[in-house]
């Protein structure tokens, strides 16, 4: 089962957004997350868990999606 | 045939002295000052200086917290006037297939130079290799005209103009030519500045041209025309004017703040930073002529004035110069001395305020006693101390002069 809680955490801390309001279906680009911005959210990310994403890997588009990286992330790192 | 007029139909300010036109210029006419002792937050060692900082403002407020943190505080400050402007004239439902004739005209002296900062800590000071991904779109000092079409759907012409403290007035020179040339009926132009970074207030500080202050004086450091003047004071901001040609604005029953009648530009050729008599007064009598005005219908003028010395002195013997014997009855006010210099935003801030003053029929004063007035700043009506209210003002000029020599000057006239 997916633990979406550091990543809906690490939304909330960045973009200011309720978890509450959120579920594995939210599109980032609701949020107001648009190609530029997730750049930018996906090296937070990076920065925040000390590792670096291969190129191909393709950008989150939902909450889900980036819960699942930041769970693969935070998996490497262990 | 009779050239296309420009009429100003919408204004939006972010100053030190409030968020928005309407605040921004009740607490000018009130002799509030928004200058205060400011200690830049990343400084390695103490450092604090009289400046004019937008306290208040509050980008993710307008711009929601994700977009705002991909614009570096020039563009929020800018992006926020220009929406303000935007919305104050009436055209957010204007159709897309007009807007895609519309354009963008900005300015803006040091851009993202709180990007390059702080990226330059990172690199110096951290030891770090990678920078955040939006460093380059973040610091470019088109960045904010860019947004702003973006946010808007103008489709025309979008131009950044980077002339030091001259920047949006030319700005706006551009938009007034694409309208009286019927290139582009409707234009944003106006300017943004963030300048409070560690590095440029160090720079500023070893030209030796920044005003003194500790916390009690510093709302008073900037002194334009007084006998004990000291220096500029550095400020941020952002100023937006939506322009637009005379007949449409009629036709569609838009609010005319007043009309940007012609502008006037020179070079010194004389020297970076000291500036010149012959020169101002070229671009002074280039605006005047440009909006078919003589001397004699003039009634104020926004003075560049920024407090320095030779500043000062010099604008004064230029309008005299290009005004002649006119020149003692013309109002003059720096409202320099409650906003500090936004640089490369004055223009823009201090034509917004010009067309207030007409528009409202109250000039806004320069700070401070009238008995403190230096002689040498003798020969044109001061409005010092206190605002001057129905004088109905018919024309006014609001003069910009940059380092590097260049002048422009915004020639506007009253709705008639």
């Amino acid at each position: 089962m997916l633990d979406t809680a550091p990543a809906f955490r690490f939304v909330e801390e960045r973009l200011g957004i309720d978890v509450r309001t959120l579920d594995a279906a939210t599109e980032l680009e609701s949020l107001g997350v648009d190609s530029l911005s997730l750049l930018e959210l996906v090296f937070e990310i990076e920065e925040k868990f000390g590792v670096r994403l291969d190129e191909r890997t393709a950008p989150p588009r939902n909450c889900g999606e980036l819960a699942a990286l930041v769970e693969r992330l935070t998996a490497a790192r262990a | 045939m009779t050239p296309r007029r420009v009429a100003v139909t919408g204004i939006g300010l972010v100053t030190p002295l409030g968020t928005t036109a309407p605040a921004t210029f009740a607490a000018l006419l009130e002799g509030r000052s928004g200058v205060r002792l400011h200690a830049p937050p990343e400084a390695p060692g103490a450092l604090a200086v009289p400046a004019g900082v937008c306290d208040g403002f509050e980008a993710a407020a307008t711009l929601g917290r994700v977009k705002a943190a991909t614009l570096d505080r020039y563009s929020q400050l800018g992006v926020v006037a220009g929406l303000e402007a935007w919305r104050d004239a009436g055209l957010a439902e204007a159709p897309q297939e007009d807007r895609e004739g519309w354009g963008v005209a900005w300015g803006t002296g040091v851009g993202g130079v709180l990007t390059y900062e702080r990226s330059y800590r990172d690199l110096h000071l951290a030891g770090r290799e990678r920078l955040a991904p939006l460093t380059v779109v973040q610091a470019m000092n088109n960045a904010c005209a860019g947004y702003l079409a973006i946010a808007l759907g103008l489709g025309g012409a979008c131009t950044t103009y980077s002339v030091a403290c001259a920047s949006s007035a030319i700005a706006i020179g551009d938009a007034f030519r694409r309208i009286r040339a019927g290139t582009s009926p409707v234009m944003l132009a106006g300017g943004s500045e963030a300048p409070l970074a560690y590095g440029v207030i160090r720079a500023w500080l070893a030209l030796q041209i920044l005003a003194p202050g500790d916390a009690q004086s510093a709302p008073h450091a900037c002194k334009p025309f007084q006998r004990e003047r000291a220096g500029l004071v550095l400020a941020e901001g952002g100023a937006a004017l939506v322009l637009e040609d005379w007949s449409r604005a009629q036709a569609r029953g838009a609010r005319i703040y007043a009309e940007l009648a012609g502008v006037g530009e020179s070079c010194d050729h004389a020297n970076l930073v000291r500036p010149s008599v012959a020169g101002q007064a070229r671009a002074m009598r280039a605006a005047l002529a440009d909006a078919r005005l003589t001397p004699a219908e003039l009634d104020y003028v926004n003075a560049h004035a920024t407090g320095t010395h030779d500043g000062d002195t010099v604008e004064i013997a230029a309008l005299r110069s290009a005004l002649g014997e006119r020149a003692a009855a013309v109002a003059v006010s720096a409202t320099k001395s409650a906003l500090g210099h936004p640089l490369g935003a004055a223009g823009a801030l201090e034509a917004a305020l010009t067309t207030l003053a007409l528009h409202h029929d109250a000039i806004p004063p320069t700070l401070g006693e009238a008995t403190q007035l230096d002689p040498e700043c003798a020969g044109v009506a001061h409005v010092a101390g206190k605002a001057l209210r129905g004088a109905r003002p018919r024309a006014a000029l609001s003069n910009s002069f940059a380092f590097g020599g260049s002048n422009a000057v915004l020639a506007l006239r009253t709705r008639a």
